[in-house]
């Protein structure tokens, strides 16, 4: 399977592993996955299933001490990543693949404003002069619709409230024009209301600059709003792929239509008050990575599970439209509408 | 028990104090809580919803004397508990317990988990000793865990599971409110279902109320009965969660609606006003209504006069001063 | 009626092994067993001794190190070697003595500074204070107040590490204090004496084993020091500080009775300093989950 030729950055059969006390936590376990010129596709999945371990792999950034890739091939603008010097690597990040993360606070620097901090990555990777650079930090600063943006530039993190410290984020992110830009939870410590006006920078910033964004997110409310493709991550392993509207208009994994089951929803007719109908749970807990996982990784706590399913790894199988699912039963999930 | 509140409290307020200069003088004041009331009944949820600093997880502590109010008054099953020391409140805690929101700083790491879950039992003279450990038993098998699983240490649970300590903790003296601190933020969404869902049986088997904080509005809408929304240490509105969603009337219950996201792509453009800027400090909230600054409807009146907590229909508190009593529930206008 | 949440899908407890302890705290393994080896010298040193360390030989003062005198002789003819040995007491008894002292004083102190706030100022104010009293001036004032003594070097250490300990178990009470589970245990009725037992004493007994490790190195090294000058346990008794200051004189022409027992000190010392560290890096949980 060779990818399109549209795609910017394509995974192919990524295994990232870790070594612990505990044995070897297989973190990402052969997952695959292609990421358009332009587009926002989103990686969803809930804690431990490997969206982050993903993405650090995809920027290098596994801690070598205990991680590693084992296989698989990372190719950005047919370029493989995983065998690149970290030399090389340094001046990739920050300037054509770039990454904003949940916590902003922590991955900025406290004691430098933030005017310097983005000047500086725009020195190292462009090589223009501290001037020039200085002069771009602010164009990104107002870009990212920070009032006031050149008194901003002289500001330390601290001074800079939550929502603020994010959007000076995602101005270093996209000072050197990246192509891709991979955002790790970048809302899920913002309050709503904020959440709200990031998202909507994000995606009026991905139109203006046309940079992919790979958008990793435990929410699916954030994922139906703002992605165009969407990739649903289980125990390491990519369950299910597909558009963002077929996804959630049938989505075809046990394990996805267990989570659209188990989360309150705001938008359906509000209930007669009084009336609390029951979530759908799913049963049980994810499985441990250091042991590992014989078939579906989703048998042990699936309705449709069969013995095959807990005997063979099921392959993806195209439900149309490029919506793939590895699912072996997804004719008896389909009946059950 | 009567019909009465098992929980009312009137006036709330609480200050924390800002020390600063050379001599740590008192500067001022973080006005985390400004004048709140509200009452729960037995076996209803009141929910609290608002974004970080609106004051709901300070109301949590206050209510449960984990923190001494600066004003205002808390009654507990029809006794006023507000001014009691540490010692004569001691009794009254049985009949309010809590449930945190990290499931694992809530839980000494040195104890094991039946000692954990028993403690409260000792602490008020229930049960000790074998009768101590057949109750907790009974309480692990109540909240969907094994008893063997007593001596296990809180670490070697997983996170809905320590959600579940907690919950059994709380429940071992039969209290007649439990105050749930954002019980479910910190868990993944497919066992946030199963520890909503155990709440939700656990209140209706034993009339318990729940004072629910929370900043996820969809949580908030499938456990609560009556929602209360606060900005800024106030209450702006309070209704029952039905004409909360339906018909919100405060300016910022509509924005936090609004900004909430979907898991639905084909709303996902319909998102019209979204607040804009930041939420402004607690230790220096603007005048008068203290949402004016992010309001588009905000007036020349609103950045001077705080708004009353009015009830403008049966049951629907709104303090907004564009909302009188009977006023068109419609869409307010945008001042030129 | 309630699902049970299965738990079978947790990792089961490991199994104690000494050799996987070793491997993973080395450091820990070392100081041990270099102490341990000090102990047991230190016990048995009657046996363990080649000769009398107080027997006095003019004849054979200032030999070197041979078969008869491993260690050589001091200027007196008495055997280096057994006076090192007997000498190991010394500095273990103070040592540990010191540490055990200061610990329970700064424990108790610790608490109440950590927990009652109202304690907490005066406390500290006087602690503060005594850390200004260098330990080798106040001994040297002790001891011209009364007998010299090990007693008296013991009780001129403690009073000057007892405030680094208080100092240490008040910020852990501190910290502790501001833990949820705390605040969860007073919403469950927990009360102030079990508060104070069952949830925050426990947890500072870690860092409190680490402080007092660095006390009782520090100990043996004051001593040593209060010896050499003089204002230390008597100068017959062979503590390594006496032999020290008794061998100054002849340095130049029988180095070993200074450098000998120079060397055990400082192993002694490195000793139970690698065992703090490696009981700091097992102990602090921060540093623990990195391997």
């Amino acid at each position: 399977m060779s990818g399109s030729p549209n795609a910017i950055l394509e995974v192919r059969d990524l295994h990232t592993q870790f070594s612990t006390l505990d044995g070897v936590v297989r973190a990402v376990d052969g997952v695959s996955f292609e990421v358009a010129r332009g587009e926002t596709l989103g990686i969803v999945g809930e804690s431990g299933c490997g969206k982050s371990v993903t993405a650090m792999s995809i920027l290098r950034l596994i801690p070598p001490e205990t991680g590693r890739i084992a296989s698989g091939s990372i190719r950005f603008e047919g370029e493989e990543l995983t065998t690149l010097s970290e030399e090389q690597m340094k001046r990739l990040r920050g300037h054509r693949i770039s990454m904003i993360f949940q916590e902003p606070m922590t991955s900025l620097n406290p004691v430098l404003t933030v005017g310097t901090q983005i000047a500086e990555n725009v020195v190292r990777h462009l090589g223009v002069s501290w001037k020039a650079a200085r002069e771009r930090a602010f164009e990104m600063l107002d870009l990212v619709r920070i009032a006031d943006a050149r008194r901003r530039l002289d500001e330390y993190p601290h001074q800079l409230s939550g929502g603020m410290r994010q959007r000076v984020m995602i101005a270093m992110a996209l000072s050197c024009d990246p192509q891709v830009l991979i955002a790790d939870e970048p809302t899920t410590a913002l309050d709503v209301t904020i959440q709200a006006q990031i998202l909507d920078l994000m995606i009026e910033l991905k139109e203006k600059t046309g940079t992919a964004i790979v958008l990793i997110t435990h929410d699916l409310g954030v994922v139906a709003e703002t992605t165009e493709r969407v990739v649903v991550m289980y125990a390491g392993r990519k369950v299910e792929q597909a558009t963002v509207d077929a996804l959630f208009e049938e989505p075809l994994h046990p394990y996805t239509r267990g989570l659209m089951r188990a989360i309150p929803r705001l938008d359906v007719e509000a209930d007669a008050a009084g009336t609390r109908p029951r979530l759908q749970e799913i049963p049980g807990l994810v499985p441990i990575l250091t042991q590992p996982i014989v078939g579906c990784a989703f048998a042990p706590r699936c309705g449709f599970a069969t013995e095959r399913c807990r005997r063979e790894r099921p392959p993806f199988v195209d439900a149309g439209a490029g919506h793939l699912v590895a699912c072996w039963e997804i004719d008896s999930v389909r009946r059950v509408a | 028990m009567s019909d009465g509140p098992v929980l009312q409290v009137e006036g709330l307020v609480k200050h924390f104090p800002i020390h600063g200069g050379l001599l740590q003088r008192q500067v001022g004041a973080v006005r985390a809580v400004d004048g709140v009331s509200f009452s729960i009944r037995r076996g209803e949820t009141l929910g609290l919803v608002g974004e970080s600093g609106c004051g709901k997880s300070t109301i949590g502590k206050v209510v449960l004397k984990l923190i001494e109010p600066t004003a205002g008054r808390i009654v507990l099953g029809g006794e006023d508990v507000t001014a009691l020391k540490p010692g004569a409140m001691w009794p009254h805690r049985r009949r309010i317990q809590t449930i945190f929101q990290d499931p694992y700083s809530s839980m000494n790491p040195r104890l094991a988990s039946g000692t954990i879950v028993g403690e409260p039992l000792e602490n008020f003279g229930i049960a000790r000793g074998a009768e101590r450990d057949e109750r907790v038993a009974q309480l692990f098998r109540r909240v969907g865990l094994r008893p063997e699983a007593m001596r296990k240490y809180a670490h070697e649970f997983s996170g809905g599971q320590r959600q579940r300590l907690g919950i059994a903790k709380a429940l071992s003296v039969n209290p007649d409110v439990i105050v749930a601190d954002e019980p479910v933020s910190a868990l993944d969404v497919s066992v946030q279902a199963q520890v909503l869902n155990l709440l939700i049986d656990l209140q209706e088997e034993y009339g318990l109320a729940y004072l629910f904080i929370s900043h996820d509005l969809a949580v908030m809408r499938h456990i609560s009965h009556r929602i209360a929304v606060m900005y800024l240490g106030r209450i702006v509105e309070l209704t029952d969660k039905r004409t909360l969603f339906t018909q919100p009337l405060h300016p910022y219950t509509e924005a936090l609606l609004s900004a909430a996201t979907a898991p639905d792509p084909k709303r996902r453009r319909k998102r019209k006003k979204i607040v804009q800027g930041d939420v402004p400090s607690p230790a220096r909230p603007p005048p008068g209504c203290h949402f004016h600054t992010r309001c588009l409807y905000a007036t020349a009146e609103c950045r001077m006069t705080v708004p009353p907590l009015i009830e403008v229909a049966p049951g629907h508190h709104v303090a907004c001063l564009r909302r009188p009593v009977g006023g068109d529930p419609g869409p307010l206008s945008i001042p030129g | 009626m309630a699902v049970i949440a299965d738990d079978l899908a947790l990792p089961p407890a490991r199994r104690f092994s000494l050799w996987r302890a070793i491997r993973r705290n080395p450091t820990i393994a070392l100081g041990a067993v270099l102490l341990s080896v000090l102990i047991v010298l230190a016990i048995f040193a009657p046996f363990i001794a080649t000769n009398d360390p107080f027997k006095i030989a003019p004849v054979n003062r200032l030999r070197p190190p041979s078969e008869r005198w491993w260690f050589g002789t001091d200027q007196f003819g008495r055997d280096v070697f057994s006076r090192t040995i007997y000498g190991a007491r010394v500095s273990l008894i103070v040592g540990l003595s010191v540490a055990a002292f200061s610990s329970v004083l700064g424990l108790a102190l610790g608490l109440a500074c950590g927990y009652f706030r109202k304690v907490d100022a005066l406390v500290m104010r006087v602690m503060d204070g005594l850390m200004a009293i260098p330990s080798i001036l106040l001994a040297i004032a002790l001891i011209t107040l009364s007998r010299p003594g090990l007693g008296i070097v013991i009780v001129a250490i403690v009073i000057p590490e007892v405030p680094r300990i208080v100092r240490v178990v008040r910020a852990v009470v501190l910290s502790i204090r501001a833990q949820p589970y705390i605040e969860s245990a007073i919403a469950g009725g927990t009360r102030n004496w079990k508060l104070l037992t069952r949830h925050i004493l426990p947890n500072t007994l870690a860092p409190l084993i680490v402080q007092s490790t660095y006390v009782c190195a520090s100990a043996m090294l004051i001593e040593a020091g209060l010896s050499f000058l003089g204002a230390g346990v008597p100068p017959e008794v062979p503590s390594w500080g006496n032999i020290i200051a008794q061998g100054r004189t002849f340095f130049q022409i029988a180095p070993w009775t200074i450098m000998i027992p120079g060397a055990f000190l400082a192993v002694t010392v490195l000793a139970v300093n690698l065992l703090g560290d490696g009981l700091r890096d097992r102990l602090d949980p921060r540093l623990a989950r990195r391997l």
